[in-house]
């Protein structure tokens, strides 16, 4: 036997027979599977049945935690560390340590946004399998596909190829590793 | 000339309950000014006074919100909004009937006893402590912009202005229901170029003149932009309970879908944090520089002279809570914002906390015999809660009258399709 199949992959033609294609694969209770399309189809996400990321999450975390590095490092400079009166107000009180705190929620939650995005997509990424495949650069201009990776439990060479076939799937190829 | 005719289901006829729900509004609304009225004969006339300036305060307030929204929406080319533009064009109808309810403040301030029945700089003689207003420096150097023939003049101006860019983009956009000219988009863009510059100025000397100089001592370069954010909450909230209202009616069935909700959700996010950003920048200004010029408002509204703590420190921190921490945690959360149950309780929830916002900036200026602020829980609540009603009926009134003059959403609008199709 050859390398070992990363999976199987589908072209077609128009973004509706790639869009109702999706509603089958994920009829089908397929999981790990992407689409690839040259511009964003509205509605994907959800004939591919995807959740919302949990990337606004992540989010939050981060905010949380700028917040209370805010204040806390405030009170520790001013209150803690170094006791020092400035202007006649107390050493520590939130009022002050506001805008800085405020700077860092914002801050931190930049940073938890793109690296969760980053974490949950698996960036950065040299190598993908299907960069193998002659075709996928038309991916980029007026092609749709569909990869359905081997190690979903519910792969079956055969069965999967009938799958996409019945999808309206053209062209259906094995990617190697 | 193209046109873009919807192609959505748009149910045209004009029906008897809008009629009859207008005819209950116009009477409830009636019965709350005539309850206000009687307040006359149990409180103080200054007391009622300034109840009803919280109530034609907070009206006026959302329908400037509308209008901003309407201008900002042509001013953006914007295509999301277009379905629930419509219905804030129907709100811009109550202006000339807030102009009306506006009236009997002018008035008493021309003929009512000393002219400081509301604004205690009308009258050169009102004490204020060590002298009167007219030996009051504070006053002489202000005394060009705070004089009565001023604020009557430029409260008119401020009616006028709105209600003419109402009219305006009102014309303009029932037209082009009829006739599909492109002419009148381009007449709201210009409407929104020269309105926003004019909403915005009068908006702020609004907020200033009727609210700020009730302590004409004060200074806050901050205010007309609190007022704005208030008005603008005030709308998107309005514009939500619009939304959800006509959806479930059966109206907007085939029209409003869950994107706009989470569109219109995330304005009312974005402005809640605005809100904040602009009434802590206020606080933390003034509390920094620690001026007695600026901290006696503040003063007044967390301890009286004897420095025991008054009810209206409750108040403000009712406002840091209740207007800031509250809505933003409920909105932060997509799934709020798309379910119509709980985005207009969150929408009714900020409509009732803006009302309190305006409590705590007029109310304040009633004053004890020993210079304090009467507490916020007192009978002129009541008074407040009868204005709000009564202004409120009649509003709602204008609006329901206004409704079925025009189709439900701008079918010809060059952005309509988009609008129905709106996506993330």
């Amino acid at each position: 036997m050859a390398a070992p199949s990363y999976g199987l992959i589908a072209t077609f033609e128009t973004a509706p027979g790639l869009y109702h294609a999706a509603e089958q694969v994920r009829d089908a209770g397929y999981k790990n599977w992407d689409c690839i399309t040259p511009f964003p189809v509205h509605g994907l996400d959800k004939a591919m049945g995807l959740k919302r990321s949990v990337v606004p999450r992540i989010s939050l975390c981060g905010g949380i935690t700028g917040f209370f590095t805010g204040m806390s490092m405030i009170w520790w400079t001013g209150a803690w560390d170094y006791p020092l009166i400035v202007g006649g107000k107390p050493y520590f009180s939130p009022m002050f340590a506001f805008p800085i705190a405020y700077e860092l929620t914002i801050l931190f939650t930049a940073f938890a946004t793109i690296g969760g995005m980053f974490f949950l997509n698996g960036l950065p990424m040299h190598y993908h399998p299907v960069l193998k495949y002659e075709k996928i650069r038309r991916g980029m201009d007026d092609l749709f596909f569909i990869v359905i990776e081997a190690r979903d439990p519910r792969f079956n060479l055969a069965n999967t190829q009938a799958l996409l076939e019945k999808a309206g799937g053209k062209d259906i190829k094995d990617l190697e590793t | 000339m193209s046109t873009h005719a919807a192609s959505a289901p748009v149910p045209l006829v004009a029906d008897s309950s809008i009629a009859s729900s207008a005819n209950k509004a116009l009477i409830i609304g009636l019965v709350g000014i005539a309850l206000t009225a009687l307040g006359l004969f149990v409180s103080t006339p200054t007391a009622v006074a300034l109840s009803w300036l919280v109530g034609i305060t907070y009206w006026t307030a959302i329908v400037i919100g509308m209008l901003m929204l309407v201008l900002i929406h042509h001013i953006f080319d914007a295509s999301w909004s277009t379905v629930i533009r419509r219905q804030w064009e129907h709100g811009l109808a109550s202006f000339k009937w807030l102009a009306l309810l506006f009236l009997p403040l002018v008035l008493v301030s021309w003929f009512g006893g000393h002219h400081d029945l509301v604004w205690p700089w009308m009258d050169p003689h009102h004490h204020v402590h060590g002298g009167t207003v007219g030996t009051d420096i504070l006053y002489q150097k202000k005394s060009g912009f705070l004089s009565r023939e001023m604020f009557t003049g430029m409260t008119i101006a401020f009616f006028i202005a709105w209600v003419w860019l109402s009219a305006r983009l009102r014309k303009a956009s029932f037209s082009q229901d009829r006739d599909g000219d492109l002419k009148w988009t381009m007449m709201n863009r210009t409407t929104a170029a020269m309105g926003l510059p004019i909403g915005a100025l009068t908006l702020t000397f609004a907020a200033i003149y009727w609210v700020k100089s009730l302590e004409y001592h004060w200074f806050s370069t901050m205010y007309g932009v609190w007022f704005f954010a208030n008005c603008i909450r005030g709308a998107l909230c309005f514009g939500v309970i619009i939304m959800v209202w006509l959806y479930h009616r059966g109206d907007y069935k085939g029209i409003l879908n869950t994107n706009h909700l989470h569109s219109i959700g995330q304005l009312m996010l974005a402005f809640t944090v605005f809100w904040a950003y602009i009434t802590f920048s206020q606080y933390f200004l003034i509390w920094n520089a620690n001026i007695p010029e600026e901290t006696f408002w503040y003063n007044l509204r967390e301890i009286n002279f004897d420095g025991a703590p008054n009810q209206w420190k409750w108040v403000g921190m009712t406002l840091l809570f209740g207007h800031f921490f509250v809505p933003f945690f409920f909105l932060l959360s997509y799934r709020f914002k798309v379910t119509h149950r709980i985005i207009r309780g969150i929408a009714y929830w900020i409509l009732l906390i803006i009302l309190i916002d305006l409590c705590y900036n007029i109310l304040p200026a009633l004053k004890d015999a020993h210079g304090n602020p009467l507490p916020f829980i007192s009978l002129n609540l009541l008074w407040v809660l009868t204005s709000v009603v009564g202004i409120g009926g009649v509003c709602v009134w204008a609006y329901l009258k206004s409704f079925p003059t025009a189709k439900l959403i701008p079918i010809r609008d060059p952005r309509i399709g988009e609008s129905l199709t709106h996506h993330e």
